[in-house]
């Protein structure tokens, strides 16, 4: 078709316009897109991209013991960190830094080369080193203060502040179980820069610090177990060992110490069963300690009492067809006297009157087969089987503390109950946590609500009957000097793990007690793994719970119940021999004491005086008396008929200058504190309306200051 | 005979409005780096190029058009004395260096010889281009892009191209011959992909592809370009308030991706309104192509719009991630002089034309 000269151009030329037209508002289109649409997306990438934010450990709060001293702080420390793109050579200046940080050159140059940013070179390095650092005044290399964890008592308590990791987190014990509150906030660092990686300027936010948290611990009780358990570790040769110091009226664990043990400032930590907090962790069997259980659920129910004689069939018993023998033969021993020589069968005749059921409900009453709660990771609830799955002879097992598997605060709040009066006070290690703010704070303690396991007249029977072990048992190596003792030792076989059969070599031999009986300032548990040589309760722990109770009572400033005796009969309490303690040496003394007066020698061999006459003259001894030191006959002479005897379930003791208890029953509430009041002792009192019950019973004596629990009923 | 009453003025103002805006660019993007002081370096620039296309303008279009052939022949040599003797920088053999320090980089000036040159060879009257007009054509322009290409520059190399589809349009290219040609270079991509492309101009046109693949090289700037641009938002962030491109995570931001500049610190308002004023632009070139006094001169001035056309799509295209990322700066507002003094020779070619359309 012909066309003009320009037609054919011309139209050309307006699909040319048309195209350019097109192309601009399709660019149009995609900015309104880029700039409008997704304006928010591409400003966050903007802002991304400007500044890079890292992470500046928090600093962790401080764990203080109840009196606000320090046993976990942090201090500030220097990170080292780089910005490799300042760095002119990133070789040579990795092989200066890993010369003086001792670390591998290779290593710090790949982190150097990995970012053109940031990286770190170093972190938490001690203050030497970041000076040397410093010093050089290295190119792009720059420092953080971070925050690091130290234990200024080092192994002091060790299982129970736990430990932290690289990054200050907390793996284990308090540390790990207050994670959350210790830790506090991170803070962060801010760094703009632009995009050749020049670095330019930073911000910091401050890191939050952490809660502090105040534990019951007391530092010095704390180092006195330590101490003591340290000392023990190296006279027994055992391979573990525990003690834990109770407040038995509040639950608060004083001090709680493990063998082996670990200083949670060094990283490396060779011994993993250092780590283990062998107090809430370790499952084990009782043994003997566990007959206390028997006997006060038994007591409680009515089914027996102290004085009662219970035949214990020259040491044979025949439980569901099967025959199991005690240790010694005994023949008529009261129930007293059961717990005084830890004898089996009677544990095991008394178990059988209180039948499968009832015997379970007070052992988990007791707390075992549950967890106490304490605040610490890993607590065992222990091994205790549902009575439906009990064998025929497990009750007879159970009642002498075998085939049951308690943890060691399991059996101190057991013991606690009893010193308690019979109310079951929740173990605490924590008292509180303060506000983040490193000095330190006192924090009221408020304890668990209790439960009333027995009654206080059975707790008070209890308490006497354990009083005659460490006076007369097998207990008489934990004798305190000035203070009245009750507790109970025990020796259990461990399980051989390669046979699944009792070990006849490895023992955990236990003592468990409290003191001043009558008011009890504290319960002290020592539980010592696979003694070598001697091995019973009574030859290894009661001796350390001596030293631990006494010391930790002076410290305590408890007022002695009983006269301070001279530094003689603390050389007479030394000689106490191994087999007048261990359980095999109990057939003896209850010849003596069947055939005799009690208190009688038990040994050939042992002077006149005998050791436990001579505990029990303690509590004969007056102040005045005290002037001219009494001739060990003297005192034997004085004691003989008042020793220990079987009184109307309580052990009546002649305490010169206490107090005879009156009688509170029948009395209202008022009159019988005003009657308390003018005598000088300490009411417990419980319930309302005029007086039922009380304990010590009336006419007893009992020290100045000592409390009697009184049961108020309408 | 010429007057300048019939000099477009209403062209030259839009021009210099433009190229006002990118001075004030390039002081904003260079403020505070090694570049500082470049716009005033653009500014002598741009007032060289006002005289030049004074000069330009008063040169007879066609004395050029006559001695198309000298300028052709000339350019092809030049373009060969750069690959012998040209200065490598960047890795790139563009340049050829003057006495007193400046660089120059004839593929510039050859595209406007190949506008004079296809012009010239269009200006007989057909309405129909044969085949031989399209191969003979296509073969002008082939010579110098092959040239360019192996130095290499495939941006400019590629510059070239809508000069030559312009030409071949006008000049009457047959559907069944546009079609053949598609054909071919639709057959050909893969061997040129092979054998034509260097390894980092491949990187570039797959990184435009899956520009999220390699986030670090190519696809950085293109993120980049986007990011600066997107977090400009409605608004701007003002002059030298663009974090983007004063923090020097916008590549090139006074050069290649000074649109992205632009648009990061003057917004979408900013970046519409700039766009507007490049149509403005284009519209009043085609008009002055309409007016040309004859079909040679038209075709000069319609090279002109494509090249014009071809800089600004793909660079914005670029910054806004329609486009690979090439290496084609913004024309009038790019820093740069070969870029400027080439739009400044290229108006007054197209001022040349337009004073003319009433002689004869």
């Amino acid at each position: 078709m012909p066309k003009t000269r320009s037609a054919n151009p011309n139209t050309r030329l307006y699909i040319l316009a048309g195209f350019l037209f097109f192309w601009f508002l399709a660019i149009c289109i995609r900015l309104v897109w880029v700039q409008v649409v997704d304006y928010a997306f591409f400003s966050k990438q903007a802002l991304k991209q400007q500044q890079r934010s890292i992470e500046v450990s928090p600093v962790r709060g401080y764990i203080y013991d109840r009196n606000g001293n320090q046993l976990a702080g942090s201090m500030a420390v220097d990170s080292v960190f780089a910005v490799p793109s300042e760095i002119p050579d990133t070789h040579s200046t990795a092989g200066i830094l890993a010369r003086i940080l001792r670390a591998d050159a290779t290593e710090i140059e790949n982190r150097l080369n990995a970012s053109h940013a940031f990286a770190w070179v170093a972190r938490k390095v001690d203050n030497q080193t970041s000076s040397r650092i410093r010093a050089l005044n290295l190119k792009g290399i720059y420092f953080q203060k971070e925050s690091k964890r130290f234990y200024p008592k080092h192994e002091l308590a060790a299982q129970v502040l736990g430990y932290v990791g690289l990054d200050d987190e907390g793996l284990g014990g308090i540390e790990r179980e207050y994670e959350s509150r210790l830790k506090g906030k991170p803070g962060t660092m801010l760094i703009s820069m632009d995009a050749k990686r020049r670095w330019f300027g930073r911000v910091e936010k401050n890191p939050d610090l952490g809660e502090n948290v105040v534990l019951t611990i007391d530092e010095k009780i704390q180092y006195i177990a330590e101490r003591e358990l340290e000392q023990a570790m190296h006279d027994t040769q055992a391979e573990a060992g525990t003690i834990i110091v109770q407040n038995p009226h509040t639950g608060e664990v004083l001090a709680l110490a493990n063998r082996p043990t670990f200083d949670p400032n060094v990283f490396r930590i060779p011994n993993v069963q250092a780590l283990k907090n062998r107090a809430v962790s370790d499952v084990y069997e009782p043994g003997s300690t566990f007959k206390v259980v028997t006997l006060a659920a038994a007591i409680e129910e009515k089914l027996t009492n102290p004085d009662e004689v219970i035949d214990c069939q020259m040491g044979s018993i025949i439980v569901n067809g099967l025959r199991i023998h005690d240790h010694h033969p005994y023949g008529g021993l009261t129930v007293a006297q059961i717990l005084q020589h830890s004898s089996d069968v009677g544990a095991i005749k008394i178990a059988l009157r209180l039948g499968e059921e009832r015997f379970d409900r007070y052992i988990r009453a007791f707390g075992f087969g549950s967890q106490t709660g304490i605040e610490l990771p890993g607590e065992t609830r222990g091994l205790t089987r549902p009575v439906s799955r009990w064998s025929k002879v497990s009750i007879g097992a159970i009642s002498m503390g075998q085939e049951i598997g308690v943890s060691p605060v399991q059996l101190i709040s057991m013991i606690s109950t009893i010193a308690n009066d019979g109310v079951y006070v929740p173990s605490r290690i924590v008292m509180g946590t303060t506000a983040p703010r490193s000095t330190a704070q006192l924090v009221a303690f408020h304890p668990m609500e209790g439960k009333r396991v027995i009654s206080p007249m059975t707790a008070a029977q209890m308490k006497h009957m354990m009083e005659n072990v460490v006076l007369n048992g097998t207990g008489k190596s934990a004798i305190l000097n000035g203070y009245s003792t009750a507790g109970k030792t025990g020796t259990a076989q461990k399980t051989d793990p390669a046979t699944g059969r009792y070990s006849k070599s490895h023992y955990i031999a236990s003592f468990s007690g409290f003191a001043p009986v009558n008011n009890p300032a504290v319960t002290v548990l020592v539980v010592l793994d696979s003694p070598v040589g001697l091995h019973e309760g009574g030859q290894v722990a009661a001796p350390v719970f001596s030293r631990v109770a006494q010391q930790v009572l002076a410290y305590l400033n408890v007022t002695h119940d009983v006269d301070l005796q001279d530094p003689r009969w603390l050389l007479l309490r030394a000689k106490v021999k191994p087999e007048d303690v261990a359980e095999g040496a109990a057939e003896q003394i209850i010849t003596i004491a069947e055939a005799g007066p009690p208190g009688q020698p038990e040994a050939p061999a042992a002077p006149p005086t005998s050791d436990a006459r001579l505990m029990a003259a303690a509590y004969k001894q007056t102040a005045a008396s005290q002037a001219p030191a009494p001739q060990p006959a003297e005192t034997a002479g004085t004691v003989a008929p008042v020793a220990p005897v079987r009184a109307n379930g309580t052990v009546v003791l002649d305490v010169a200058g206490g107090v005879v208890v009156p009688d509170f029953t029948g009395k209202p509430l008022r009159a019988a504190l005003e009657e308390a009041q003018a005598l000088g002792i300490e009411l417990e009192v419980s319930g309302s309306g005029v007086a039922r019950s009380q304990s010590p019973a009336a006419g007893s004596k009992i020290p100045h200051g000592g409390h009697v629990s009184v049961r108020f009923g309408r | 005979m010429i007057s300048y009453r019939d000099f477009d003025w209403v062209l030259l103002g839009f021009v210099l409005l433009i190229c006002t805006l990118g001075v004030v660019e390039i002081y904003s993007t260079t403020w505070g780096t090694k570049f500082a002081g470049s716009h005033i370096k653009q500014i002598y620039w741009i007032i060289a190029g006002v005289l030049l296309m004074f000069v330009v303008s008063l040169v007879n279009y066609q004395v050029l058009l006559e001695n198309a052939k000298w300028f052709y022949i000339i350019s092809i040599l030049s373009l060969l004395a750069v690959a012998l003797f040209g200065k490598k920088y960047l890795g790139a053999r563009r340049w050829i260096q003057l006495p007193g320090g400046q660089h120059f980089q004839p593929s510039e000036w050859v595209k406007f010889v190949l506008i004079i040159a296809l012009a010239e060879y269009f200006s007989e009257d057909t309405d129909r281009a044969s085949l031989s007009d399209v191969v003979k054509a296509g073969l002008i322009a082939a010579f110098p892009m092959m040239l360019v290409l192996k130095q290499p520059d495939l941006g400019t190399a590629l510059t070239y191209v809508p000069v030559v589809i312009v030409a071949l349009f006008l000049g009457g290219i047959q559907f069944k011959h546009a079609m053949v040609i598609l054909l071919v270079s639709g057959v050909l991509m893969p061997a040129v992909w092979h054998y034509g492309l260097k390894q980092y101009q491949k990187e570039r046109l797959l990184t435009f592809l899956h520009p999220e693949a390699d986030s670090q090289k190519g696809g950085y700037q293109l993120d980049q370009s986007k990011i600066a641009v997107g977090s400009g938002g409605i608004w701007g962030k003002g002059i030298r308030k663009g974090t983007q491109t004063q923090g020097s995570f916008l590549p090139e931001p006074h050069t290649d991706f000074i649109f992205a500049a632009w648009c990061e610190e003057h917004g979408f308002v900013g970046a519409v309104g700039l766009l507007l004023l490049y149509f403005m632009v284009l519209m009043r070139l085609i008009h002055n192509a309409q007016t040309a006094p004859d079909r040679a001169g038209g075709f000069v001035v319609m090279g002109v719009v494509a090249v014009l056309l071809f800089h600004i799509l793909v660079n914005a295209g670029m910054v806004v991630g329609y486009m690979p990322v090439t290496g084609i700066p913004l024309p009038l507002m790019s820093y740069g002089g070969s870029s400027l003094l080439f739009m400044f020779l290229a108006l007054g070619i197209v001022m040349n034309v337009r004073m003319r359309r009433f002689v004869n």
